[in-house]
């Protein structure tokens, strides 16, 4: 049983209005949490540490469309500001936010509306919950059996097929089961589950609510990314309307928990300890979460995007929605963002190749030079593999990987060394800081970078050694992923990195 | 004992259920080195130093995290293994004082000790971490440095899981993460009670002895010698770090966990109050009053008659119950055993207490 009072540390610090001298006694007061630890709590997220500062967005696609220089000229005006990593609006690159503004998002492209799509997000968003009805006339063993049937695997950048974390938890023999909704979406260049909260909340409440059901789960928690205020509004109220049209179980309880500002909270161990309010430092695997995860009881962590599938595969069957795929099943949601005409949103049948996604995006902008086919952590790869399949297995087979398909696309105006900086300065400052190979080595692979732009040919002759301990030694994603940008930019573009004399 | 075995490099062992494969590893005599452990704390696999490989396992596994099971086959000698051991140690390096004499300036430097028998992967370029110090913390006895902070949290783990004092805690994240109190306090203005143990379990010396440091010479050139702290009756033993040269204890030091009672803890006392040793008022010799009212220095003969002398002419005028004894909580059971053994047999009263008693 853990200290459920450590879970309000998070939230008590938000409503003190973040982070000052004297909030971390109070909430200590408060709570019974040292205060000590309150205080390595709260230095730990962006949104407590600084919860007023207008952030201005430096991942790939806003550095793309000349964040830098709206970074420079906002200094130059002396107007407060916070250089963060990816605001997950890459669609409206260059983005800001502000934490006390309505930051409204503009319409973003979708792909048109057709039933042959999982998710549908141009499709009319109902309460008709025939997912979750039939879920409830058939049971757990069929709910889980067109999972399986159905091939569908974790959209959160994992690619875990669904089906074994569902019969995982369902196995346990402990009745306390939880069922978390990771909305914790901040891969640089990924925007879709932002997309799916707000075009088919109704999808995402169903499919939680399936989820449940079929695992006996009598509360639900959703764990929306801090900086989508409105997104996790609309979960909400999607929520209640659902709960007042009647077609939910009023026996199951729901939370919504506001992340705080840290992108390693979408890892789905940091996001536990995140909600049972400690710093979101990964934890050790095994035990995994079907098996110890909220409170130490078998949880259910999917993604938003895993979870809308739930629906429509209930409804028009496992084999459907395995159908939809060309190389892998059903169909996925492809985030295209940086030099493409419409940036957007677009569902496309799985292993869809990437010069038919530019296409779907309107082509690129100017010549294609290279593309990052899943967010920072799956590196770049050159034009001349526009023909690759873009699913799990294809990219993982060279080398990269599908992730959390936020595809970004450059063009040959790019410095790759450059565009490896960006995702470099990404990592070093949403790495947790617990295991060594990752706190220092994102450290070791920025400076290298720089001081190679700075016209040090030799600055990269440690990268050889520093990469692989890097991806064998980190406890999760994030150190094993975080010099691959670096590695696939010298890979296969090995003459921008010759020597350093950039003209 | 269990019928399942396992092997580690070849040899096979019993399974023993809950234990790590450091500790299976240990009942071996197979060396695995560390930076992020300590038996008396929960591992957390941060230093990743410890990684082995494990058959049928993709990455490697931390043995002073993963549990063994029926069947696994350990290698814990390979060149994939000492790769890492040579590139988690250059990475440390490269975060932390590089210099050796430096980094041996006050404590021992566990990263150095480690590169002498594993060896590293070359010396990399520092990284400048911006990990922040404590500079306001004005405590007397507890300096935080933070350019050789690891970030391996044993301090803050220590202080949180067996001092259950939590005053220290890691803060910020990324290479921000550093060791903190709250709102940056000094230590004397949280919880802390100055055990020291930050420092007994700090691997490179950023927590360290404030009078040690200034004094200024390193623990490894002071000579330990082992004795028990006679603060309380607990016993703990502590080993005083002696400067042959200038016939001074420099600092105390807990003697390593799991080789003595208290084992590796001590408390404010046993580390910190030791100033009063070479203190310039302080009592090295018996001293009688004359008439005059005048102290001198005597011989402990004359001494001892004099306080012989006074206790029995108050039970000759007043009676034995007229007199009472009271000991010293720094006395040692068999001291205050021969101390009520005097108040009774010798001068006849029960009017005999021990100042830890209530």
């Amino acid at each position: 049983m853990t200290d459920r009072r450590r879970e309000e540390v998070l939230i008590r610090i938000e409503h003190a209005g973040g982070l000052a001298t004297g909030v971390s006694n109070d909430v200590h007061a408060e709570t019974g949490v040292p205060e000590a630890d309150v205080y390595g709590v709260a230095t730990f997220y962006s949104l407590l540490k600084h919860p007023s500062e207008i952030r201005v967005c430096q991942g790939l696609s806003c550095h793309l469309a000349g964040s830098g220089e709206k970074i420079d000229a906002m200094s130059a005006t002396d107007t407060p500001f916070l250089a963060a990593a990816c605001l997950g609006r890459c669609d409206e690159a260059p983005a800001s936010w502000d934490p006390q503004g309505e930051n409204p998002l503009p319409e973003v492209h979708l792909t048109a509306a057709s039933d042959e799509l999982a998710i549908n997000l141009a499709g009319v968003d109902s309460l008709s919950y025939e997912g979750l009805a039939a879920a409830q006339d058939n049971g757990a063993d069929w709910v889980i059996g067109e999972l399986e049937e159905s091939g569908v695997t974790g959209r959160g950048g994992a690619g875990f097929p669904a089906h074994i974390k569902w019969r995982g938890v369902a196995n346990q023999p402990v009745t306390e089961r939880y069922v978390v909704l990771n909305a914790d979406e901040g891969e640089p260049g990924t925007f879709k589950d932002r997309e799916v909260i707000l075009k088919r909340p109704h999808l995402v409440v169903e499919g939680l609510a399936i989820a449940a059901q079929a695992l006996g789960a009598n509360d639900i928690y959703c764990y929306v990314r801090g900086e989508f205020g409105a997104v996790r509004d609309t979960l909400e109220a999607a929520m209640e309307d659902a709960t007042t049209a009647g077609a939910l179980d009023t026996a199951t309880t729901w939370h919504f928990v506001d992340g705080h500002g840290a992108y390693i909270c979408g890892e789905e161990t940091a996001l536990l300890e995140s909600l049972e309010g400690r710093r979101g430092m990964p934890r050790m695997k095994p035990p995994f979460p079907v098996e110890a995860g909220f409170r130490g009881a078998p949880t259910l962590i999917q993604n938003v995007e895993t979870i809308a599938t739930i629906p429509s595969i209930l409804t028009r069957g496992g084999a459907w929605f395995r159908d939809l795929g060309r190389t892998e099943p059903g169909t996925k949601l492809y985030c295209v963002s940086g030099h493409v005409q419409r940036p957007g949103v677009y569902e496309a049948p799985m292993g869809i190749s990437m010069a038919e996604l530019i296409d779907m995006a309107g082509g690129v902008v100017g010549t294609l030079k290279a593309f990052s086919p899943g967010g920072a952590s799956s590196g770049f790869l050159p034009a001349s593999m526009i023909n690759v399949a873009l699913d799990f297995g294809s990219l993982q087979k060279v080398g990269s990987m599908l992730g959390s398909a936020g595809v970004v696309v450059l063009n040959d105006t790019v410095d790759m060394a450059e565009a490896a900086l960006v995702q470099a300065v990404f990592f070093e400052d949403e790495s947790c800081g617990q295991c060594a190979p990752c706190r220092i080595g994102t450290q070791l692979v920025r400076q290298a970078i720089e001081r190679f732009r700075r016209g040090d040919s030799d600055a990269l002759e440690h990268i050889a050694e520093i990469a692989p301990g890097m991806e064998q030694g980190s406890i999760c994603g994030l150190g094993q992923a975080a010099s691959l940008p670096l590695l696939s930019a010298m890979k296969y573009f090995p003459n921008e990195f010759e020597s350093s004399v950039h003209t | 004992m269990s019928e399942q075995t396992l092997t580690i490099n070849g040899v096979s062992i019993d399974h023993r259920p809950g234990e790590t494969i450091l500790e299976a590893a240990r009942r071996l005599d197979i060396d695995i080195p560390t930076l992020c452990h300590d038996d008396r704390i929960e591992p957390v696999a941060a230093c990743r130093i410890c990684l082995v490989e494990v058959e049928g396992s993709r990455l490697m596994q931390p043995s002073c995290h993963s549990k063994t099971q029926p069947d696994m086959v350990i290698t814990t000698e390979s060149q994939r293994v000492s790769r890492n051991r040579q590139f988690s140690l250059s990475l440390h390096m490269a975060d932390t004082v590089s210099d050796r004499t430096i980094a041996e300036d006050a404590n021992p430097n566990r990263l150095f000790e480690l590169a002498d028998i594993h060896g590293t992967a070359g010396l990399w370029p520092h990284v400048d971490s911006p990990r922040q110090g404590r500079p306001m913390d004005v405590n007397r006895f507890i300096h935080f440095r933070e350019d050789r902070c690891i970030g391996c949290a044993l301090c803050t783990r220590y202080c949180d899981e067996i001092e259950g004092v939590t005053a220290i805690t890691l803060a910020h994240r990324g290479a921000l993460t550093t060791i903190s109190t709250a709102d940056e306090l000094s230590l004397t203005d949280t919880t802390c009670e100055l055990c020291g143990g930050c420092i007994a379990v700090c691997p490179t010396g950023a927590m360290t002895e404030k009078a040690a440091l200034a004094y200024g010479k390193p623990e490894k050139e002071l000579e330990k010698i082992r004795t028990t702290c006679n603060f309380c009756g607990v016993g703990c033993q502590l080993d005083l770090n002696v400067d042959r040269d200038a016939n001074r204890i420099v600092k105390v030091t807990p003697p390593p966990p799991g080789t003595t009672v208290n084992d590796g803890n001590l408390c404010v006392k046993g580390r910190f109050a030791n100033d009063f040793i070479h203190h310039k008022d302080r009592l090295t010799e018996p001293l009688v009053r004359d008439a005059d009212g005048v102290l001198r220095p005597t011989s402990w003969d004359e001494a001892l008659d004099r306080v012989v002398e006074g206790l029995q002419g108050v039970v000759t005028r007043h009676g034995p119950h007229s007199l009472g004894f009271v000991s010293s909580s720094r006395c040692t059971g068999e001291e205050n055993y021969l101390f009520q053994k005097m108040s009774r047999a010798a001068f006849g009263t029960h009017n005999v207490h021990q100042c830890a008693a209530t």
